[in-house]
């Protein structure tokens, strides 16, 4: 016999099949995928985030708490000699596509700095890669708290 | 989006020689991920990013920025440079959809 109580259980398992259903669907339908950090680091850097040296030359200056993830202000510098640099990389570990931009600097620039605003989809680590021209890479990063995402 | 690829460069007025200085600009683009959808229409916004600016100093090269779509709306750069001499600075920039803009300041060296 079917009581009350049995029958809202069924009723509920239900809906909970009818709401998961449409994400699964939306995913298996070739949907972009998100990329992860350590692959968008093996496809601009060439190696993965074991590769990467902790350095306190290069400083990351980004808000700690950013009130909306479209529009994070991030500044990288460094005090290494800008001829021993050959580019600069800015990662965000959560974005749907973590590699933010690559710049390469040359003699002229004076010194190694660069500054803009960028999108964060959610609370972060943001990392700035530094690959030197000996082919060694330095790293440096600053966890941004992110209270709306950027990435609509 | 009539204003679309604008720029607005910034260098500082007097500069002396073998100082470095800052140059910032401001692009005037919608910086579309390809991810987001159109709240009315339900159909997901074609991307639309920069994805390269250059910066030149009389013809030599001074910075080459490669950029995606997690740069903000209206991207904002900086950088620093050093120079011994006047000329001209042209930033070449262009975005996915084939768009390619140009921009030339001078800069005085006293």
């Amino acid at each position: 016999m079917i009581t009350r109580r049995d029958l809202f259980k069924v009723a509920g398992v239900g809906a909970v099949a009818l709401a998961v259903a449409p994400g699964a669907l939306r995913t298996s339908f070739g949907a972009p995928k998100k990329i992860s950090l350590e692959d968008a680091l093996k496809e601009h850097l060439g190696v993965g985030m074991s590769a990467l040296k902790e350095s306190n030359l290069i400083q990351v200056k980004a808000p700690t708490i950013a009130e909306s993830g479209a529009n994070v202000p991030v500044q990288v510098k460094a005090n290494i000699p800008v001829d021993q640099v050959q580019a600069l990389y800015i990662f965000a570990d959560s974005n749907f596509n973590p590699w933010v931009t690559t710049v390469e600097f040359s003699p002229m620039n004076g010194e190694v700095f660069f500054a803009t605003r960028i999108k964060l989809a959610k609370t972060s680590p943001v990392r700035a890669v530094i690959k030197m021209k000996d082919g060694s890479l330095l790293a440096a990063s600053k966890e941004v708290k992110v209270t709306v995402g950027g990435c609509g | 989006m009539s204003r679309l690829g604008r720029a607005i460069v910034r260098v500082p007025r007097k500069i002396s020689k073998g100082q470095t200085f800052k140059v910032q600009m401001v692009i005037t683009h919608p910086m579309e991920t390809g991810l987001r959808k159109d709240k009315k229409t339900g159909k997901v916004i074609p991307a639309h990013y920069i994805t390269k600016v250059e910066f030149l100093f009389n013809g030599k090269k001074v910075t080459t920025l490669h950029t995606g779509a997690g740069i903000s709306k209206n991207p904002y750069f900086a950088i620093m440079m050093k120079a011994t001499e006047s000329g001209t600075l042209t930033i070449n920039y262009e975005d996915n959809k084939g768009g390619k803009w140009s921009k030339e300041v001078k800069v005085n060296v006293a």
